[in-house]
């Protein structure tokens, strides 16, 4: 599934658009030295919850889904990842398994970095660890966001009125 | 010396005994210094509110001693619980760095002693050392993954037994209390606020309660809860 020359980051146009990869260029000619480039067909999985976290995918292109999956098979949608977006970040940074599955929407141009390779390139540069301390934060919020769309919003209908006699 | 609510107040971060065991507060020296430098040591009585969601960020409040109550409400003003943040825990981490308004309420439920550090100066700090920077990082996952946690149960639970049972295994799972095949808790809240945590009514908890120990899969000893028959409520949380 993987291609064979990895390309550049630095070729990429739609970098500065984009929070995670706008790095500085001393961090991302490292960045360009640790990650591998694979193509993933539509439908495929990125990586499944429960796993050991191997480590973080970014979206170069295409989409993935993001749902959460309960014991006995129920699946909730969480919501759909774009472009630019880093997945399995947070299990790969506590090391504890993927807390979500990811399934590539179209065919999409992802980038790998190992858990250990990533662990040390933040540790070497601040920048990219202020990046993904902020890219955290954003994606904290969205979960607060979705937890209190699911536990506060009321599913049954308000009854009707009582007729007053 | 005299002390606010009965806390013994430690002011500096270089004598705190219990610093080597807390994720964020075991900073190598340096950061520790500047770390020193840019926080406020207080005390908080039980029931303060450290932050209400929808204000703007002032900074961060690092948890040394108490629990606190970390709760969302909707506009109607119904309240859910996420959790009780223990000692150790940095609170308003994430509405602090993006610089949005906080996301929940956090009030002590005991006497509390927090170290407040400003926006402003937290940032500094944070962009000047990369050991606290990646500190910040892991609590942020940690949260992340306790946030999915409770979408997870929330959003995938059939009935209120399934999510009462699913809280208590979780709560017995502690404190080395897991291997044992009668596993004992303490129930540190009231039946209004396990009613908040898992989204239910108060009437509903107290029923389910009664429920159990008429089953006899729990007993209730004061405010504390022995598991008869861990089966039983394994069972009741995986159906």
């Amino acid at each position: 599934m993987e291609s064979a020359t990895y390309p550049s980051c630095f070729s990429c146009e739609l970098r500065p658009d984009r929070i995670f990869c706008d790095l500085p260029a001393d961090a991302l000619q490292a960045f360009d030295a640790i990650k591998s480039v694979s193509l993933f067909p539509r439908g495929a999985t990125l990586f499944a919850e429960g796993r050991q976290p191997r480590g973080i995918f970014v979206l170069c292109d295409g989409r993935a889904k993001l749902s959460i999956c309960s014991d006995n098979g129920k699946r909730l949608m969480l919501r759909i990842a774009g472009p630019g977006e880093v997945l399995g970040l947070s299990s790969t940074l506590a090391g504890k398994p993927y807390e979500i599955t990811a399934e590539a929407l179209d065919a999409s141009q992802v980038v790998f970095v190992k858990r250990k390779d990533l662990l040390r390139f933040l540790r070497d540069h601040r920048e990219a660890c202020l990046q993904v301390v902020h890219l955290l934060s954003g994606d904290l919020h969205t979960a607060y966001e979705r937890v209190r769309s699911i536990g506060l919003t009321r599913t049954r209908r308000p009854r009707a009125p009582r007729p007053r006699v | 010396m005299l002390s606010p609510y009965g806390l013994d107040i430690i002011e500096s971060c270089f004598t705190c005994k219990l610093r080597a065991d807390r994720i964020f507060c075991d900073l190598p020296a340096a950061a520790l210094q500047s770390f020193e430098a840019i926080k406020y040591a207080t005390a908080y009585p039980k029931g303060a509110v450290l932050f209400v969601e929808g204000q703007a960020p002032r900074g961060i409040f690092v948890l040394c001693k108490g629990r606190v109550k970390l709760s969302i409400s909707s506009s109607d003003g119904k309240t859910l619980i996420l959790k009780i943040a223990e000692p150790g825990e940095v609170l308003g981490l994430s509405a602090t760095v993006s610089g949005k308004p906080y996301e929940l309420t956090a009030e002590t439920i005991d006497p509390c002693q927090v170290n407040f550090v400003k926006r402003e100066d937290f940032l500094r700090f944070l962009r000047e050392h990369s050991d606290a920077c990646f500190r910040v990082a892991e609590q942020l996952s940690d949260k992340y993954n306790a946030a999915c946690h409770e979408i997870r149960s929330l959003g995938l639970s059939h009935s209120a037994a399934e999510k009462l049972a699913k809280l208590l295994l979780e709560w017995s799972s502690k404190n080395g209390e897991a291997q044992k095949q009668e596993p004992r808790l303490k129930l540190a809240l009231t039946h209004e606020e396990i009613a908040q945590m898992i989204g239910t009514s108060r009437e509903t908890v107290t029923r389910l309660f009664a429920d159990l120990k008429k089953r006899q899969i729990v007993q209730a000893k004061g405010s504390t809860l022995l598991i008869r028959n861990k089966a039983a409520l394994k069972q009741l949380a995986s159906s």
